[in-house]
């Protein structure tokens, strides 16, 4: 008859403050893969892109966080995420280095996906302010290391390692994607 | 000498010029740290104050951002807006109420000091995403005032002690230093490439003001009920008077069954 006292704090969902924020993007391996491709993919295309693409990514993150904040229904987030990784991967892979503005329109929809998982979770946290600043900051954080691997790797063997790292992530995109439509 | 090399006064004038920012970051490091390591027993209201509120994550990230953008314009528009942050400031602090009228208009405003945060770090990361014209020189005029007078509005809304003057006292010099410290340092190790990361930087603060506004619209919809256990436990009912085993069956009713044995005496 005793409570379940361990689970009884109103923060066990996990969103905390600044720590529980920055380590959600980089403790998440969809997250990981996804925010990771787009600074490599942005790199390998080079020019405009290598800061376009970060700079886009977070900017629509806001209108799918606030999708997810205020409860709009967008069926199929997790399925979204792996696509996005999926495609992330195939575009990379094949060095597919299409016209920006069709690039930036990919992301966005990627953004919108990865920012409703983000705001779904942001009413929970128990210090909103410091996990937000904690997950975009790891967010730009894993953008930049993707960019520094992509710029990395974008010389030696005429960008092919860039390329098997693309593949890589194509194939964490399908396991995603299968365990995503799995579940639903 | 040659005839184009600096005399030594405008040599080291311009080491310190270079190393200022640096040492002002380090210096503000090291008083941050000595406030720290202080037993919390040994803190004042000022020390907890200035570790809790003025240096939370939340009140820095506008003031970095600025510091940035400052570095980012001619150098008369940085001194013109740091002049405007220092006006905004005290905008805020002499004309609170009038601010505070202005801004409890916000649903929800009031529980999270007036929405201060979200709106200087949205402003602040619009200066830094804007192009490198004019346009983000004049933009960041109004931006450093505004910055200024929420940072003056969310230092008195924290103010535990209401009437010490040290508080609103730390938390200017506290802005201040983030602001110069950030700018010099950036000025000083200057490179071309730097605008870019700049614009990153500025879209994040502009994400994380919107959520954050965002966030604190909307009320917490979680009650504070604990969940659920994982596996429900084995709830056997009751048993009625008629299925309990003899030995427990009471003696005193009617049709009661006596164990064959008789009734077991203590």
């Amino acid at each position: 008859m005793l409570p379940h006292s361990a689970a009884a704090h109103i923060t066990s969902t996990g969103s905390g403050g600044f720590g529980s924020g920055f380590a959600h993007p980089l403790t998440g391996p969809d997250h990981f893969l996804a925010m990771f491709a787009v600074g490599l993919w942005g790199a390998q295309m080079g020019g405009r892109p290598v800061w376009t693409l970060p700079v886009t990514f977070p900017l629509i993150m806001v209108a799918g966080g606030a999708a997810g904040m205020f409860g709009l229904p967008l069926p199929s987030v997790e399925v979204g995420i792996a696509l996005s990784i999926l495609a992330l991967g195939l575009a990379i892979t094949s060095a597919w280095h299409p016209a920006e503005w069709i690039a930036l329109c990919l992301i966005a929809v990627f953004a919108v996906c990865h920012g409703y998982a983000h705001g779904a979770e942001l009413p929970f946290a128990a210090d909103p302010a410091d996990y937000i600043i904690g997950f975009v900051l790891a967010t730009g954080l894993i953008h930049v290391f993707g960019i520094g691997v992509g710029l990395t790797l974008n010389k030696p063997l005429g960008g092919r390692l860039a390329r098997g790292l693309g593949a890589l992530i194509g194939l964490g995109g399908v396991y995603f994607l299968v365990t995503a439509l799995s579940a639903a | 000498m040659s005839q184009h090399s600096p005399p030594p006064e405008s040599a080291f004038g311009a080491l310190a010029i270079k190393w200022s920012g640096p040492a002002l970051t380090a210096l503000g490091f090291l008083t941050a740290a000595a406030i720290a390591l202080t037993p919390a027993a040994g803190r004042s209201t000022l020390m907890w104050w200035i570790l809790s509120s003025a240096l939370a994550p939340e009140r820095m990230l506008p003031l970095v951002g600025l510091g940035v953008a400052l570095a980012l314009v001619d150098r008369r528009y940085s001194l013109g807006a740091l002049a405007l942050f220092g006006g905004g400031l005290a905008v805020g602090f002499f004309r609170k109420d009038w601010l505070l009228s202005v801004l409890e208009a916000i649903p929800r405003a009031t529980s999270h000091h007036f929405l201060t945060g979200p709106i200087s770090t949205v402003i602040v990361g619009v200066a830094l995403v804007l192009p490198a014209t004019r346009l983000r020189s004049w933009f960041l005029l109004i931006a450093a005032t505004v910055a200024g007078s929420m940072q003056a509005i969310a230092i008195e809304v924290s103010d535990p002690s209401l009437h010490d003057v040290a508080i609103p006292l730390a938390g200017v010099v506290v802005g201040f230093w983030i602001v110069v410290a950030i700018s010099l340092t950036v000025r000083s190790f200057w490179r071309t490439w730097f605008p870019i990361p700049a614009r990153i930087l500025g879209s994040w603060l502009i994400a994380i003001g919107l959520l954050y506004g965002g966030a604190a619209l909307i009320p917490k919809q979680k009650s504070a009920f604990p969940p659920p256990p994982e596996s429900a436990p084995n709830i056997i009912p009751f048993p009625g008077p008629d299925r309990l085993p003899p030995e427990l069956q009471p003696q005193d009713r009617p049709g009661a069954r006596v164990p064959p044995d008789g009734p077991q005496q203590p």
